[in-house]
């Protein structure tokens, strides 16, 4: 507990005495933190948008008139992309269909039998599986026709594609940079103090003694960093969906707006700050520690 | 605090030899002067002693320690043990006269009130108790070298190395240094000095070990400066 005590004042003269390096490394760990977390949220909510867009993403597939239906459900219930299969029979389709042609539904008062033969309206976990579920279908021997919204799947997939790209683009890039910026202010922080890191291992401190105040400033300094980031979070994200929802309102149930789960994200993000600073700060410190107090 | 060197050879990349086939002996207790002419291997001898360097050959032993051998998470522990004043001081220059004391037990977790004692305590034995808040660089060279001596004497050891603490002084603040380094001797601490000042070593006769271009060249009880006493 004492050497607590002196470690925690050791760590308030290192922020004193360094007091404009640290402002700096705050300003940067926030900007590039809020940056970190505006980008992984709009990733979710892109994410979400797909996911729903993903939902009501249906193939079509017919069976042909002298195949068993029963077996061609069972067969493509056994396919690992599917999530759902719903069964029409012809005249479930035939009345589906006027009741979508409402006023028109007199065109599809035909004589003789019904036309539409036995159909599958499936499901997919994911809009990349659909090419190869339509490929799948095809090749079964009961299915006489596929019907699937194509370009959509293509467009959907690409999208999801691009921002999970662009998203690990902008994480990797904000944690280097953060990381970069803590680094150099606890080396510079280090340097300046090498003489006297070296007197206080000759008069007997111990490396944990002489590292930990170090490490602490930069733990504390990224922490504060992503604090700030959270503050602006909150205050930028909640305004930025009400814009959208009031500009484009089929968004309305695909943005995440929930209290609960963005005030859960802030605190991961304040974790993941600190967690970085401690990184960050404890691999310079071991370092530099070690190349000082090594004897020749 | 024993110390012991065994066949001790120190030589420098790529090939400048500062010691060569040392044995020594220093029981506890002892005065030593480690004399010689620059470059001759004082202060390596000493830095091995405080294991900031470590022999190419040979061992040296400190106590129950075998410095060559001895873990990293020793030495902090052993140095303790080890009070060093150094001829540049080795002093904070951002703290000052008490908290540059204060800090060698601060480290060895003692608690704030026993700190306070111990420190105010060694500021007055050495004499700076009216200079106890200044920097070091308010202080003249003499000052300085009193309050790495108060730093040394702070965790009460039971070995002090000094390099050349007479060094840059005047000789009545060198005589003051002496008078300093004599009582601690004399509470039973092992002394080891490097010095060049004859004066010193002949006035107050204690066992001289001289050193020549790295080797060990007299071990003599009681001895002076020069060879024949003929300073």
């Amino acid at each position: 507990m004492t050497t607590f005590r002196y470690i925690l004042r050791d760590m308030g003269r290192l922020l004193f005495h360094h007091w404009i390096l640290g402002l700096l490394t705050l300003i940067t760990a926030a900007v590039m933190l809020w940056i970190l977390g505006i980008t992984t949220l709009f990733s979710l909510n892109i994410e979400n948008l797909l996911s729903r867009l993903e939902s009501e993403l249906v193939v079509q597939a017919y069976v042909k008139k002298d195949a068993n239906h029963d077996e061609a459900e069972q067969k493509i219930r056994e396919l690992n992309s599917v999530y759902d299969v719903k069964t029409y029979s012809p005249s479930e389709s035939l009345a589906k269909l006027q009741e979508k042609m409402g006023n028109q539904s007199g065109v599809l008062d035909l004589p003789g039998e019904n036309p539409i033969p036995w159909n599958f309206e499936i499901h997919v976990h994911n809009a990349n599986d659909v090419e190869n579920l339509v490929k799948e279908l095809s090749a079964m021997p009961e299915i006489d026709d596929v019907i699937y919204a194509g370009m959509v799947v293509q467009r959907v997939s690409a999208l999801s594609s691009v921002s999970s790209h662009v998203a690990l683009i902008m994480f990797i890039l904000s944690v280097i940079i953060t990381a970069l910026v803590v680094y150099n202010t606890i080396h510079i922080s280090l340097y300046s103090r090498r003489e006297e890191i070296g007197i206080m291992y000759l008069v007997g401190a111990t490396r944990t003694y002489i590292a930990t105040p170090f490490v602490l400033e930069g733990t504390l300094l990224a922490f504060l960093g992503a604090l700030l980031a959270v503050a602006g979070i909150l205050m930028t994200y909640f305004p930025g969906v009400s814009l959208l929802q009031e500009n484009l309102p089929f968004l309305n149930t695909s943005l995440i707006n929930d209290y609960n789960i963005i005030t859960r994200f802030c605190f991961l993000l304040a974790g993941f700050g600190a967690t970085l600073g401690w990184v960050c700060s404890y691999i310079v410190v071991a370092r530099f520690v070690h190349s000082i107090t090594r004897p020749e | 605090m024993k110390i012991s060197f065994s066949g001790v050879s120190k030589i420098f990349e790529p090939d400048i030899v500062a010691l060569r086939d040392i044995n020594l002996d220093i029981k506890k207790g002892e005065f030593v002067y480690i004399i010689g002419a620059t470059g001759s291997g004082k202060s390596t001898l000493l830095r091995l002693i405080t294991r900031e360097l470590l022999p190419t050959r040979g061992n040296v032993y400190a106590g129950d320690y075998d410095l060559r051998k001895m873990r990293k998470a020793d030495i902090p522990f052993y140095r303790r043990d080890v009070g060093l004043v150094a001829q540049d001081f080795k002093l904070i220059p951002t703290l000052n006269v008490y908290d540059n004391i204060a800090f060698v037990m601060e480290a060895m977790a003692v608690p704030p009130k026993i700190v306070e004692y111990r420190t105010n305590e060694v500021i007055d034995q050495v004499g700076l108790w009216r200079r106890r808040f200044m920097k070091p660089a308010q202080l003249s060279g003499g000052e300085q070298q009193r309050v790495a001596i108060a730093r040394a004497l702070a965790n009460s050891p039971s070995l002090f190395i000094a390099d050349e603490p007479t060094g840059n002084l005047d000789l009545k603040t060198a005589s003051d240094v002496m008078k300093i380094l004599l009582a601690i001797n004399a509470a039973g601490v092992t002394v080891v000095m490097s010095t060049h000042n004859q004066i010193i070593v002949n006035s107050c006769r204690q066992r001289v070990i001289e050193l020549d271009q790295g080797r060990l060249v007299r071990d003599e009880q009681s001895g002076g400066y020069g060879r024949n006493d003929d300073f």
